[in-house]
């Protein structure tokens, strides 16, 4: 009897195992690599490298011992990483001994003028738009071959929030009118009165 | 808004000027006025000023008579701005239709496509007409009536406010394309609707048809100092216009149509503007459409703009 039992639970076992293995062939595999987003359109980035002041880098880096260390830097490197808010820090995008270069996550060098690549590894979402066309911005035309502003073009990668700036100058007032104040959108929105209501 | 109440004002003081000017007459004063003479035909030749008048509607034009018109207007202009325009008539292309998406949480109010489209557009720097207005709207409240475009603070985006840029929406039903009496305006093949400005008699119908306040109103003839002057210029968009025409943005059809980017488009300095061809499954405005959340302004009444906003 005990046997049998025992057969019988080979058996439901042994099914189980061939159940899971048709599922994962136990065949090695090469590890997955990025390769973009499939369907993404080709397209051309404008350049970066002859904007940055101190490139190449390693002009100084190369008589220096590289430093792991996470510490407070001085001028000419900025003394404050915004980016991030304390959750990276210059290693994280910058490769430790070849400072000409940045690096991916998975520590390959990527040039300066592809930085979109290093970006993408954290903003995966945001860099599959902008491949798109969906965030950024594209160059001059709307047809035919297309070239994308970097992501550091726009951002700071130090410190990426854009900053508020001067508008450009409004709209006339029509001849003979004026402007009037104290429009529905100057007031406080109801909904904020009653929070201050509630405040008091 | 309030009427400005000027009791004294251009109209009294021209009333005045005129009757110094019959009481001048009145009492035997000699009055040179040769310097104010208008030149015979409005300046023009008498074959300019002849075949203007009977120029017909473009759509009704043969190719030669739409070549004659544009070296017309290539003389107005030198003879009101002095200066060499290249007026152009580029067909539509095969297979284009235009669309215009808005990222609205990238706007951040700069105004930047306003003063750009103006440029471009040979629009009158002080004739009050822009193409594009954006809107100020407070957080929570999208009710377009609350909105503001003449604000003006030190810096934007003010916290607390969001913007939201209109202009022509560019209908693919286009109610002021209904209401127009003479035909003046319509919707091109490429879905850009544009405006015949000789063929306009300025009764604005079109601008009470439209739901979206996108036509203006030219109520003076437009002054633009001329090295202002954008020389590239096409029928039916950026050529100078008269006084007493109704204009509205026409998607840059003279950039558009060769390929290049809106100028409020290539102005925009956060890539909030997506611009491309509906016909193309793998433009970015298909994407936008696909992939983002998107909604149309007042789509409820049929209009079926092909101007999307979205936010992400």
């Amino acid at each position: 009897m005990r046997s049998k039992i025992l057969q019988l639970l080979i058996c439901i076992s042994g099914l189980l195992l061939s159940s899971v293995q048709a599922q994962e062939p136990m065949t090695p595999q090469e590890p997955l690599r990025f390769e973009g987003y499939p369907g993404a359109p080709e397209i051309k980035v404008v350049p970066r490298k002859d904007k940055l002041v101190f490139y190449p880098c390693m002009m100084c880096h190369a008589a220096m011992e590289p430093n792991p260390e996470i510490r407070q830097l001085n001028t000419p490197h900025n003394s404050e990483v915004k980016h991030g808010r304390g959750r990276i820090w210059c290693l994280s995008c910058h490769d430790l001994k070849d400072r000409n270069h940045l690096h991916t996550l998975l520590g390959e060098p990527v040039d300066f003028n592809d930085a979109y690549q290093v970006c993408g590894g954290c903003h995966a979402n945001r860099q599959k738009d902008w491949t798109f066309g969906a965030h950024g911005k594209r160059v001059a035309n709307w047809q035919g071959p297309r070239t994308l502003y970097n992501c550091t073009h726009c951002h700071n990668p130090h410190d990426p929030t854009i900053k508020p700036r001067a508008p450009s100058p409004a709209p006339h007032v029509r001849a003979g009118l004026k402007r009037v104040q104290g429009l529905p959108h100057e007031d406080t929105p109801s909904w904020m009165k009653r929070q201050e209501q509630a405040g008091q | 808004m309030t009427m400005d109440s000027d009791p004294k004002g251009k109209d009294y003081k021209s009333a005045l000027a005129r009757r110094n000017f019959l009481r001048g007459i009145g009492m035997g004063a000699v009055t040179t006025v040769a310097t104010v003479a208008q030149p015979a035909w409005g300046g023009e030749t008498f074959q300019d000023a002849f075949a203007d008048f009977f120029q017909k509607d473009y759509r009704r034009m043969s190719a030669e008579e739409i070549d004659a018109a544009l070296g017309r207007i290539e003389r107005r202009a030198k003879r009101r701005y002095g200066v060499d325009i290249d007026c152009v008539n580029t067909p539509p292309q095969e297979g284009v239709v235009f669309g215009y998406a808005i990222n609205i949480s990238r706007c951040r109010g700069y105004r930047d496509c306003v003063h750009a489209c103006v440029k471009e557009n040979n629009l009158g720097r002080d004739s009050q007409v822009q193409y594009i207005r954006v809107l100020e709207l407070n957080d929570g409240d999208f009710n377009l009536e609350h909105s503001d475009h003449y604000y003006d603070p030190e810096t934007v985006p003010v916290e607390g406010k969001h913007y939201l840029p209109v202009q022509c929406m560019q209908c693919d039903d286009p109610p002021c394309v209904k209401a127009c009496p003479v035909e003046a305006t319509w919707m091109e093949p490429d879905g850009i609707v544009v405006v015949d400005y000789d063929w306009c008699i300025g009764c604005r119908y079109c601008m009470a048809a439209c739901p979206y306040w996108a036509r203006h109103f030219n109520w003076t003839t437009p002054e633009i100092p001329a090295e202002e002057i954008n020389t590239k210029t096409h029928y039916l968009g950026n050529r100078p216009r008269p006084r007493g025409v109704v204009e509205k943005c026409h998607f840059c059809v003279q950039r558009t149509r060769k390929g290049r980017q809106p100028a409020c488009m290539e102005a925009c300095p956060t890539g909030a503007r997506i611009f491309g061809n509906l016909l193309d499954p793998d433009s970015e405005i298909r994407y936008v459409l696909a992939n983002k959340q998107v909604f149309r302004l007042k789509e409820e009444l049929g209009t079926d703009p092909k101007f999307w906003y979205f936010s992400d």
